[in-house]
Parts: structure tokens; sequence; C-alpha cells
């Protein structure tokens, strides 16, 4: 079936080829300077594949300007889009990259959120982001080594089930003690950063960016050539002189930072935390969605599984189908068709197309 | 003096002794063959010493320290490494990446630092292209291991324990699958490895191509300890020749 599908699309993908390849040409010097000089640090890539990326960040960076012309409540999606982009690129390079993978990543960005909502609620309603979120930080990565240490010991899909308690019993934990948390209610006192729209984007998007440059950056580094080997073969890492343990249980505190910097954009976006929106299960099921459409193990890919995920849920959906049951189950639909077709997911499918355009390779 | 000293080491799986009682040594600049009769126990040594199986009983001390519970990674950062019988190159890097892999410290913030600053700090010692040298595969540095013969997969995997830096060398079956050809190349990569100041051990089920290279031999069958000496001595050796041929294992 795939066989016939591609060979279908060969003479599209040969006329894309022919239209694209002499402008991948003409972009390669400036693409061959930026390999020269971050290259190294963050992947080289051909002409077209630089292109694309310099004009996907700039199209982030002014998504207020340009999104009015499209729709609305554009730059909101976006907002949002922003915020998860932090939760599954923040799950890829944990789980995406070692292949232990966890079900529970919402429980970090729970704890940030959850910490912001009882500092305002119970210690002091006057406090400020920029105390109530190194505060946060510090508190998702703290569960995070309580998760990590125990599980991470482990081979096996011994973490998974884990994580998959943990979120159940952090899920559970907020109501058992709703005298505290509000329960089903949740926090609601908190004062957002801004209420103008274009600004709050940028709040959720300059942190988003950061978060993306270091996680590329570290996933490029040796570290992430260590993690896809655990997930290729633990034992090679073994026999590497390398500590698989340490590297797992580094790499899940490594992604507990971002996830509790995400948690607190949610809360400060929202201006509310509950259980609902922070830590039941279906929201960490929606990370892995996001990471798997975009491309599990590649940290842009989840960046950009997120806006499209987003974009496709808020904004195109919306306008084609008016039900929402059957907009959420068309989506659904959409990220089983990306794991059976695509499942090194749609990322990277555009992103070898950019590379291969002038015949270098499949 | 004495670099690796398996002592009184036993291995049962329930109720099947896979090693049993077995004691040996290998001297510092040594090369010491372990041969037996295929099923008699010659990778479950190997696989205790890596600890990869923890032995039931005994004791392994490398360099003076035991290391006989020591994880798999400790135990090569003791300076032991082994290449084992089958291959596993990852096909996602390529050769140099992983060489490289296996050239990296054991640290998460250390891996986090660019490549220039971890050279600098190793101080120009050997580097990727260097280890590849050591086994010849220097032009094949780029590529994928799945697109590389089989004797040039074995050779990567040399390349690999090498580059941990090691004292000691566990080769199993290095020339498994090798034409003549690729056997006399790799003999003479094995004693340049000697002369570079590493000892070794190296498990073959046969004398064909260890004659040269071994300076002593230890034999086992099921297990236990049959025969120690000289190669010239092992290949006449009435017990061994007996143990060869009740397992019609085709001869010494």
């Amino acid at each position: 079936m795939k066989g016939t599908l591609r060979s279908a699309l060969l003479p599209v993908w040969n006329v894309l080829c022919m239209l694209l390849a002499p402008l991948d040409r003409a972009l390669q010097p400036i693409a061959n300077v930026y390999n020269r000089t971050l290259g190294g640090h963050f992947g080289e890539m051909n002409g077209l594949q630089f292109a694309v990326i310099s004009l996907g960040f700039a199209a982030i960076a002014t998504v207020p300007f340009w999104s009015p012309f499209y729709s609305e409540t554009l730059n909101i999606t976006f907002a949002v889009a922003s915020i998860w982009a932090i939760f599954a690129m923040s799950w890829d390079i944990q789980s995406g990259y070692t292949g232990y993978i966890s079900f529970g990543h919402s429980v970090l960005s729970g704890a940030a959120g959850y910490t912001i909502g009882l500092l305002i609620l119970h210690y002091d309603p006057s406090m400020g982001p920029a105390t109530t979120i190194p505060v946060a930080v510090l508190a998702s990565l703290v569960l995070g080594l309580v998760i990590a240490v125990p599980s991470l010991r482990l081979r096996g899909p011994y973490f998974s089930l884990i994580t998959l308690v943990g979120v159940l019993l952090f899920t559970n934990l907020i109501f058992a003690f709703s005298g505290w948390t509000n329960g089903e209610l949740g926090i609601h006192q908190v004062d957002p950063f801004t209420y103008e729209p274009w600004v709050r984007y940028y709040y959720m998007a300059i942190p988003m960016l950061l978060v993306a440059l270091g996680l590329i950056y570290i996933s490029r580094s040796n570290v992430g050539m260590v993690l896809v080997t655990i997930r290729e073969n633990e034992r090679a890492v073994s026999s590497a002189g390398l500590d698989p343990t340490k590297f797992k249980i580094s790499s899940f505190v490594l992604s507990s930072i971002p996830m509790g910097i995400g948690g607190a954009l949610l809360v400060y976006y929202g201006r509310a935390i509950n259980p609902t929106s922070f830590v039941e299960i279906s929201n960490s099921i929606e990370i892995i969605a996001i990471a798997v459409i975009g491309g599990m193990g590649s940290v842009v890919g989840p960046l950009f599984g997120s806006f499209l995920f987003f974009f496709l849920e808020e904004e195109f959906l919306r306008d084609v189908i008016g039900d929402s049951s059957l907009r959420t189950l068309v989506l659904w639909l959409f990220v089983l068709s990306v794991l059976v077709f695509a499942r090194n997911g749609v990322f990277r499918v555009i992103w070898h197309g950019l590379g291969a355009v002038r015949g270098d390779s499949e | 003096m004495t670099l690796l000293e398996v002592d009184h080491l036993t291995k049962h799986f329930g109720g099947l002794v896979a090693v049993d009682d077995l004691s040996f040594s290998v001297d510092e600049g040594e090369i010491v063959g372990l041969i037996g009769p295929n099923g008699s126990g010659k990778t479950t040594v190997f696989n205790c010493i890596m600890s990869t199986y923890i032995a039931s009983e005994g004791e392994i001390r490398f360099d003076g320290e035991d290391v006989t519970s020591e994880k798999t990674h400790g135990v090569v950062n003791h300076g032991l490494s082994r290449v084992s019988q089958e291959s596993n190159p990852i096909n996602l890097l390529s050769v140099g990446g992983n060489i490289k892999l296996f050239m990296l410290p054991n640290s998460f913030l250390a891996c986090a630092l660019p490549d220039a600053v971890l050279a600098r700090r190793s101080d120009g010692g050997p580097g990727v292209v260097d280890h590849a040298e050591r086994v010849g595969l220097e032009d094949k540095i780029e590529e994928t291991p799945d697109s590389l013969p089989h004797a040039d997969v074995r050779r990567l995997e040399i390349a690999k324990a090498l580059a941990t830096d090691p004292d000691m060398l566990l080769l199993d079956e290095p020339f498994a699958g090798m034409n003549q050809a690729e056997i006399r190349t790799l003999s003479e990569q094995i004693e340049q490895f000697r002369e570079d100041g590493i000892s070794m051990v190296v498990v073959d089920h046969n004398m064909r191509g260890l004659m040269q290279l071994v300076d002593r031999v230890v034999v086992i069958s099921s297990g236990q300890k049959l025969a120690e000496g000289p190669p010239e001595e092992i290949v006449e050796n009435q017990d061994v020749q007996d143990a060869y041929l009740a397992g019609e294992h085709g001869g010494i």
C-alpha cells in the first residue's frame, strides 16, 4: 500500500524537484555561512532547509502582525501552541530520544502549576511571576528526580508503567486534598502577565524559542548521541563505559525543567489551574500525540507538531467541521494516520524531502 | 605483573552449571587464548568478567581491584573492554559516530560540551580517526555501519573497544566469518595492540589462527578448566584431544 502511494506521488515529486532544485542551489551559499558557523552545534542544512527553517522562525516571531489576516483567534491559538510546543519538546528529549516513553509528563507541568497556585492561594496572593516561576520550576525538577531515580534504574516497560501510575496518583492527590487545592474547580486567583493579546503571545513564544534552542543544542551534542543509543541498544552504552541509568535520569530531570517553565506559562496564560487542563492523563497523551505527528526524536519536529496540531484543532477544522466531538474525532484520526503512514512524523517527511530535491538522497 | 585474575569463578543458570570453579590469570602484556568446544562456557566467562552476568561464586580482580560486582560501565572504566561475537553497531550513527560514542566521558554535563572543548580536555589524545586507523577503517568514517562488508563491521567493533582506551581487550571469536587474508591482517593488528601496551584474552573454539598469536592457552570444557599451557603443548595434550573428539567438534 505504501509502495503504491509512493509511486503514485512520484511524478508530483519529480516536478517539485525540478522547480525547487535551482532555488535550493541559489540558497546554498547563505546556508553555507550558517553551516560554517553554527552548523556544528545545531546541524547542517542545505539551501532550502535553511530557508524553510528561517522563514518558520520568522513566522513564529511575527505572528501578531500577520495572524489577523487569517483569523482573529490565530494569535491565541499559537500562544497555546507555544506552551504545548514546550511540553512536546521536553517530552521528546526524554522519551523520544531514549525510547523510555513517559505517559505522565503532565505531572511535571502540573507540579509547577500547582506550586504557583498554592503559593498564591495560601502563602501570599501578591506574589509575582518573578518569584513564583523559579520556585515552580524547582518543584518540577524535584518531582522529576523523585520519579526518575527509582523508575529509571529498571530496564524496559516499568518506567512507562510508573509514569502512568504517577499521573493517576497525582490527579487523585489533588482531589483528596481538595480543601487545599480547590479540587476539580481549581485555583483562579492568578493575575495574568498582561491582558494585551499580542504581548501575551510573546510571553509564550519567546520562552518557547529559548527552550527550543537549548534543547536542539543538547540533542545535537554528544548527549543526544548517547540518548539515541540508549533507545537503539542500551547495552552498547554500558560497553562504551557510560552509565545508562545516569543518562536516563539526567534526561528526565533535564526534561522536567522546561516542563516546569511550560506549566508556569500555562498558569499565567489561563489565569487558573485545575486538574482537567493540567494534570489529567489526557494532557500527557496529547503531549505524546503532538510529538508523534511532528516526529519523535528530533526536538524541532514536536515544535512543528504543536503548531500543526493546534492550527488544525482550533482554526482549520473549526472552520470546516461544526460539531466539536466530530472535530476531535477527525483530529485523532489524523494522528493515527500519521502513525501509520509517516511514523517518523510530518516534519521529517518535509525535511527529508527538502534535503533531497537535488537528488542527494532518496 | 598480573592484570586480570579470575578466581574460582562459578556461574549457574538454575540447575545448569555454565562455568564451574574456573581460575586463570593474565599478565600484563600477555595474549591468552581461551578455547573450548562450543557450549563450553567461554562466552559466559567473558559475560561474568564484564558484569553482563553476575557471577554466582568466585571473584574477578582487575589491576588489583575487585570488579566482580561492578556494573558493566564501571568495568569498562577500569580498563577492560570486550569485542563481542555478534556485532551491534548503531546504524543511525556513522562509523565515526559509533567510535566517538566509546570515547565519551561518563558525564552528562561533559557530553553536553562542544567537541572542541572535549578535545582540549583530552590534551591531544587519540581521536576518532586515530582509532579508525588502528583497524584500517580511516577511509570509511562517514559511512554507516549497515553499508559495510562483514569484515569491516568486525573491525568497527574492535575500534569501538579500543576507543575506551583499555588496558585489556577481551576478544570473542574475532576471526569468525573472515577469510585467510583478513585473518592475517587482523592477527597483525592484534600484535600491534600488544605493542601498544594492551593485554588480551582471545576466545575461539579451536586453535586455528591462535597458534602464532597467543603466549598461553587455557582450555575449558563444560565450564571446567581442562588444561593450561603454551600452544604447542596444548595441541599435543591428550585430554584436550579427547574432549574435542567426544564433542565431535572437528578437532582442535
